[in-house]
């Protein structure tokens, strides 16, 4: 990956006028909602720890949304910047660097240095996958002087007001090699996200996917059956995100059984006995 | 004076000389004859005696015979004939008098089947047999005696056959040939006559293959055969005839195996099997005596077209030329028949599907649960249930071993699935969660009501009886205290039962609508098989008809039409279970009610004619789930409860399986008894509740029980649930302190040494003959290998120091193996062009602090795991001069210089007694340690095991130090006593540690083998000599490790080793130690250039 690529994908994701302005559906669990907004208030970093796909991204943006919407005030409100996490991920990548244009240089802010200056919620996904080193940079930024030190300028930003450091965290898959410092960890509060319940989860399916409610009950059971074998193979329990794929795939005329198969049974395991099982599963719940 | 009497003092006192008796035998035949002949005949015959008496040595004993026999001969001869018969008695008696003697004996009955004619020929046969010395003539005689009656059965050429095959066994033993034909008659007669010429015929052939077989055959033959279809034994007996010509000496035991197995199977079916086994014969004959022996089990498994097409495969291979591929295939030892069977057959085995349903229950159930066959639990022996029916007890689902109750696998599988839900759901649904008194969600618990009044009762009964100590019941589980509510604990128990299962049924009716189908279909398939309700007692028809509405299928309910209020009452509180969140507290209040009602209906059949049993209405079909209130009245009153039948609950159906909620909270308890868990307010169960628990439970089976003596088998009953639970109950534990002190007398269990623990495994072997595996040929024992002392080790240690710390180092060398790129560097080996750029472009802006633009290549951990399997078979006792003599014998002949010689000796006598002689296995273990020494050093996961082993069934595996498991003086002791054992199946050795390794995670696999010849075993191999059999299986299970990503690796140590091992390791590396002395260097070298490629 070269410089240049990954600037301009940044610049995809790190647009500061982003705003969320649907509300996105986002069914609150337990109390991660209330929690958030008391951590935005009192200006408190957030971890969201979680399997993949149980709503955390979806948690954020229905969060930016909603505090935007608190603050009234349609302008500036609370922009959403999102930086996906990975091994390569420099310091320059976050905060910025120079780019040649002719004989010229020229500054471009990172993600984190347009959060930090208009005031968004910076969301650091699976930020385990980052560096040590780069992870670092956000130390004084999330600690009580919330500070942008921005180097290779020689310069230190205030955040601004409404700017909030979030990170997202699987703590499944993640090897003991790849863990959080605990001085970085220290810094953020963090809220747990689990799977939804039964009932919780046919909801979510059935108005993400538009599946009735039955059929969604039974994709939410079968959720809950898969997530008793997690330990033989499965890496983690299968995602909301995989249900409301069948859901989809059942929406348009798929039978169950068989978007059961591609979305569920074979997206989890390729373990040959564990998938006949699952699909055991699959056919004691759903009639052929 | 008569002519008699002067023939009689002409002769006799000649014949006197010969023998005392002779003039008086005269004197008879004389008598007999002269009414038949004329005086010159007489004379004749006299004379013919008498020379005959002259012939030879002891000839007059027949000149007597022939005296005594001539009357009823002459009936039978003419007088010429009679002169002939004589002849042939002369020339006998020129061999042996007494064979002519036994020959002119037996000539009377003889000729009540032969003509004259063929007298020669029967006599010739006779001869035949005689060799002169006097156990052939006593067989002679022998043949005389017996033929006259053998010839009643059998024609005469068919005697000539069995005058051959006792010919034959003479050569080998005249004990035998007279045995066998003395057994003839009996064996002869009593077989049916078209069956006596085939028998005969195959006879000969087991003569001619292996004599001692005769006499097997004569014994069992008949017995044999009898089971066979009277058509088809002639094609049968000849089949064998044609496979032992063929085959030789395996054709009897061939034979026998499938004359046993034809017995299994219905006589009109053989025909087809035996021709089927006659088509492939001249292919091959062992293939089809083998398939023949196969057809029993099949059969079991297959329909006849399945078998068709299973035998089909079979006959491919004999039409490619593979007749060992053939045999193999129908002895049922080759993978590919076990393929096929499983293929076809409608059956499915547990074994083959238990851990995908344990996963699916565990799954289901979100608990941790077992699958087992529930043989296993039969033969647990604690009473659970008498036959293989699936059941719970709380962690582990039983089910039948196989299933084939429909006739494709897919149902059959779909069965027990039904199986296992049901299963699952008496956990998923709560039915062991019984808590006394607790409402449920329909209904209120009447417990507690119950139980106060049923004390009331009893205390005002009590006061009559002025019994004391009679309300003392002890409860030690929930569902007893609620199962004691009732006096009729058969009653309310299949009540509950039948309850429960509706509810646990209409759950997963609901819950898991993609097996309502088979749920359905098992259910009509079970109400199908109910027995007749009109013949059973009013009560038991009644609980019957409410397992009938369980089964959903109220319609085949039959009730006395006058009385159907009462049935309408129990289908409704039934029905009271199919709400939906039903708990088993609804059940067991269900479960109440409707034994109020049945408690009331007297068991007294009622078939006469003026009560109409009735099918219910549609009313009834979808009636409304209500309990049961007061008086509905308006029906026919019960009828008077006279000759009451016995009461027996329904049969369960088979897909529900047994059903023991109080045995399961029994275990339960004890189990948390174990584990410390009670809580403060239960004391531990005594033995005195255990017992009275089990005394008043209906759910406990134990055959003999009724008979023996209670409290025994109660006890006994009682031990073996305690030891499934894990703990004796309520025992003090001082107690087994004292009986273990007192040793001696001890039951062996606790003995002070441990038995050495061994886990089982079975592998394939492969066939190279047949191309083909042989399933679960070889079982392979795992067990630790013994401790000895860890001097040994350290002493090594010493003794190679300069080598250990050598190794040590150059291993220490490869430590970095595979690398990672390290970015950001301000030195390293190559530029990132990323970065480079990004540093222009900071430079050219005026920051940029550091070049921070090289990369390295850095080393990360080795990923390495590897197994060292050592031969420990005796051969390796051998010690090394000797091997070493073995080789240079040759080379150094000491050029005829005795003084040489003497002097070469001298010099190894004086090594010999400064060092004990060193064996191979000694250099294994030395390099071991070695090698062991390097690992740790290098930090790779590595495994060290032997092998050795008598046979298939005994492959022995030594962990001297698992792959998982730390170095530790334990594994020092071990490697003291790497001992050599037995013979070198290698093939499944290497199979045992593919697996090990394959289990093991690690980037980098080597098994490492470490020989000191070629494989060999009893068994491993068509016989003793054969060496290809066991160097094919191993090279095999070498290749099956190149498939799992192992790098096999092999070293021997034996010179004579190129020829096999090239054949064997193709292009899997091997070395040939030649200075085996130098082993515990090469094998650490060795390893390092592996274990780095
Ligand atoms: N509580 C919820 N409310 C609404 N939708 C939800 C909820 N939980 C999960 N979803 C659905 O699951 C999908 C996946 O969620 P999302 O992408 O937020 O997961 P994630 O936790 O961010 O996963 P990852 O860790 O893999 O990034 C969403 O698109 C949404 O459809
Ligand atoms: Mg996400």
């Amino acid at each position: 990956m070269t410089t240049i690529e990954q600037s301009q994908g940044f610049k995809q994701l790190a647009v500061e006028d982003f705003r969320i302005s649907e509300e996105p559906f986002y069914l609150p669990i337990s109390d991660e909602v209330e929690l958030f907004e008391s951590a935005y208030e009192q200006k408190i970093p957030v971890l969201l720890k979680g399997p993949t796909g149980v709503g955390k991204t979806r948690f954020i943006e229905y969060m930016s949304w909603k505090l935007h919407k608190n603050l009234q005030d349609s302008e500036s409100g609370v922009p959403l910047i999102t930086v996906a996490c990975h091994e390569d991920l420099t310091a320059s990548d976050l905060v910025g660097r120079y780019l040649l244009e002719g004989e010229e240089t020229r500054w471009v802010d990172g993600p984190i240095t347009r959060a930090t200056k208009v005031g968004a919620i910076c969301y650091l996904d699976e930020v385990v996958e980052a560096r040590k080193d780069t992870t670092v940079l956000i130390h004084p930024l999330t600690d009580y002087r919330r500070l942008l030190p921005v180097e290779k300028r020689g310069e230190l930003l205030e955040a601004a007001d409404g700017f909030i450091l979030v990170m997202s965290y699987n703590p499944g898959y993640q090897s003991a090699l790849k863990d959080l410092k605990h001085s970085t960890r220290q810094r953020f509060i963090a809220i747990e996200f689990g799977y939804p319940d039964r009932d919780q989860e046919t909801e979510i399916i059935s108005k993400e996917s538009g599946v009735d409610l039955s059929i969604a009950s039974e994709l939410a059971k079968l959720a809950e059956k898969v997530r008793n074998l997690k330990e033989h193979g499965l890496g983690e329990g299968v995602s909301t995100r995989l249900l409301v794929y069948a859901g989809k795939l059942i929406h348009q005329g798929i039978s169950p059984r068989r978007a059961c198969e591609v979305a569920v049974v074979w997206a989890l395991t390729d373990d040959l006995e564990v998938q006949r099982s699952i699909e055991e599963v699959v056919t004691s719940i759903f009639e052929e | 004076m008569s002519s008699v009497e002067a023939l009689h003092d002409q002769y006799s006192q000649e014949l006197k000389g010969f023998g005392a008796s002779l003039p008086d035998d005269l004197l008879q035949g004389l008598q007999g004859l002269s009414e038949i002949y004329d005086q010159s005949q007489l004379e004749q015959w006299v004379k013919i005696g008498v020379n005959l008496a002259h012939h030879s040595l002891r000839s007059w004993e027949a000149t007597s015979e022939f005296f005594r026999v001539s009357p009823e001969m002459a009936k039978k001869l003419t007088f010429s004939e009679l002169k002939q018969w004589s002849e042939i008695g002369t020339y006998l008696a020129t061999d042996a008098s007494l064979m002519s003697v036994a020959f002119i004996k037996g000539s009377p009955s003889a000729l009540d089947s032969l003509n004259f004619a063929d007298l020669d020929i029967w006599a010739k046969q006779g001869q035949r047999l005689c060799r002169g010395n006097w156990k052939s003539i006593a067989l002679a005689a022998l043949y005389f005696q017996q033929s006259a009656s053998l010839l009643n059965v059998l024609s005469l050429e068919l005697v000539d056959r069995l005058v051959e095959i006792i010919d034959q066994l003479t050569e080998r033993s005249y004990e035998l040939a007279n045995s066998v034909l003395e057994s003839s008659y009996d064996i002869f007669s009593n077989l049916a006559e078209e069956d006596r010429e085939p028998f005969l015929l195959f006879a000969k052939s087991v003569t001619r293959a292996s004599w001692a077989d005769t006499r097997l055959y004569f014994e069992r033959g008949p017995k044999l055969i009898e089971n066979i279809s009277p058509n088809e034994r002639t094609i049968f007996l000849d089949l064998a005839s044609k496979v032992t010509m063929d085959v030789g000496r395996q054709g009897f035991p061939l034979f026998v195996d499938a004359a046993q197995s034809l017995e299994e199977i219905p006589l009109e079916d053989q025909k087809a099997l035996l021709l089927f086994a006659t088509n492939i014969a001249p292919n091959s004959a062992i293939a089809a005596m083998e398939y023949l022996k196969s057809t029993p089990f099949v059969r079991s498994r297959l329909t006849t077209e399945q078998m068709e097409r299973w035998s089909e495969v079979g006959v491919e291979l004999l039409r490619m030329g593979n007749a060992e591929g053939a045999e193999a295939y129908f002895r049922l030892e080759s993978s590919r028949a076990e393929e096929m069977l499983a293929a076809l057959s409608a059956r499915v085995e547990l074994p083959s599907v238990s851990s995908m349903l344990r996963m699916y229950a565990k799954a289901l159930s979100g608990e941790q649960v077992a699958v087992l066959s529930s043989e296993d639990l039969v033969d647990r022996n604690i009473g659970w249930i008498s036959e293989a029916a699936p059941t719970t007890e709380g962690t582990t689902i039983y089910l039948p071993p196989f299933v084939n109750t429909f006739e494709e696998q897919g149902s059959n599988f779909q069965v027990y699935k039904v199986f296992t839900t049901h299963q699952t759901g008496r956990l998923e649904f709560g039915s062991f969660n019984y808590a006394f008194n607790l409402d449920g969600q329909h209904t209120e618990s009447s417990a507690e009501l119950r139980e106060s009044d049923q004390l009331q009762n009893k205390l005002s009964s009590d006061a009559e009886n002025t019994d004391e100590d009679s309300h003392a019941q002890t409860v030690s589980t929930e569902i007893q205290r609620y199962f004691n509510l009732f006096d009729d604990r058969l009653l309310i128990s299949g009540i509950f039962t039948i309850v429960e299962d509706t509810r646990v049924g209409s759950y997963v009716d609901r819950e898991y609508g993609g097996i309502r189908k088979w749920l359905q279909r098992l259910q009509n398939w079970e109400v199908d098989r109910r027995p007749e309700v009109r013949a059973m007692g009013l009560r038991q028809a009644f609980v019957e008809n409410l397992l009938r509405a369980s089964l959903g299928r109220p319609d085949t309910i039959r009730w006395p039409q006058d009385r159907y209020t009462t049935m309408q009452k129990g289908i409704r509180a039934l029905q009271m279970v199919n709400l939906e969140h039903a708990t088993v507290q609804d059940s067991a209040e269900v479960a109440s009610a409707l034994y109020d009602i049945a408690v009331l209906i007297p068991n007294v059949p009622l078939e006469s004619a003026d009560v109409e049993w009735e099918p219910p209405d549609e009313e009834m079909i979808q009636i409304a789930p209500d309990m049961p209130g007061g008086g509905e009245g308006g029906e026919a009153p019960m009828p008077a409860s006279g000759d009451e039948l016995d009461f027996e609950n329904p049969e369960q159906p088979e897909f529900r399986g047994e059903f023991k909620p109080e045995l399961v909270q029994l275990m339960m308890k004890l189990k948390d008894q174990q584990q410390g868990q009670t809580d403060g307010t239960a004391s531990p169960l005594t033995k005195e509740q255990l017992m009275e628990l089990l005394q008043n439970s209906v759910e406990i089976t134990i055959n003999e029980w009724a008979e023996g003596d209670l409290a025994s088998s109660l006890g006994m009953f009682l031990d073996n649930l305690e030891k499934d639970a894990g703990t004796p109950a309520g025992e003090p534990k001082e107690q087994s302190g004292e009986s273990g002190d007192e040793r001696g007398g001890g039951d062996g269990g606790d003995d002070e040494e441990l038995p050495v623990e061994i886990d089982w495994f079975y592998y394939d072997e492969w066939d190279f003959r047949a191309s083909d595996y042989r399933p679960r040929w070889c079982r392979v024992g795992e067990r630790l290998g013994d401790e000895g002392e860890l001097d040994y080790y350290q002493d090594i240690l010493q003794k190679h120091h300069g080598l250990v710390m050598e190794t040590r180092r150059q291993f220490e060398l490869m430590r970095p193996e595979s690398f990672r790129k390290i970015k950001r560097l301000e030195d390293g080996h190559e530029i990132d062009l990323d970065e480079a750029i990004q540093f222009y472009v900071d430079k050219k802006a005026g920051v940029g602090p550091l070049a921070r633009i090289y990369t390295r290549r850095n080393k990360i951990e080795r990923d390495v795991a590897v197994a060292f399997l050592l031969d420990m078979s005796a051969s390796t006792d051998e010690e090394i001069e000797k091997q070493r003599q073995k080789y240079q014998e040759e080379e150094e002949d000491f050029q005829d210089d005795p003084s040489k010689y003497f002097q070469w000796l001298a010099q190894r006598r004086a090594r010999q007694a400064i060092e004990p002689p060193k064996r191979i296995i000694d250099l294994e273990k030395e390099s071991t340690v070695l090698v062991v020494e390097a690992l740790e050093a290098i930090g790779d996961s590595y495994g060290i095991y032997g092998f050795s082993g008598y046979g298939r069934d005994n492959v022995e595996f030594h962990v001297i130090k698992d792959l998982e498991e730390d170095f530790n003086d334990r594994v020092r002791k071990r490697i003291d006593k790497i001992d050599p054992v037995r013979s070198t199946r290698m093939g499944p050795a290497i199979r045992h540690t593919i697996q090990k390794l394959d289990d093991h995670d690690a980037k980098v696999k080597i098994l490492i083998m470490v020989s000191d010849g070629r494989p060999q075993d009893h068994g491993y191999g068509r016989d003793r000599t054969e060496k290809e059999y066991a160097v094919h299986d191993t090279k095999q299970a070498l290749n099956e490790a190149k498939r799992k990503g192992i790098t096999p690796f092999l070293i021997t140590v034996d010179k004579e080793g190129h020829d096999y091992l090239k054949q064997m390791c193709d292009d899997i590396g091997y070395e040939v130690v030649d200075n085996i002395e130098s082993l515990p260097r090469r094998l650490p070298t060795l390893y390092r250039h592996l274990a780095a490629e």
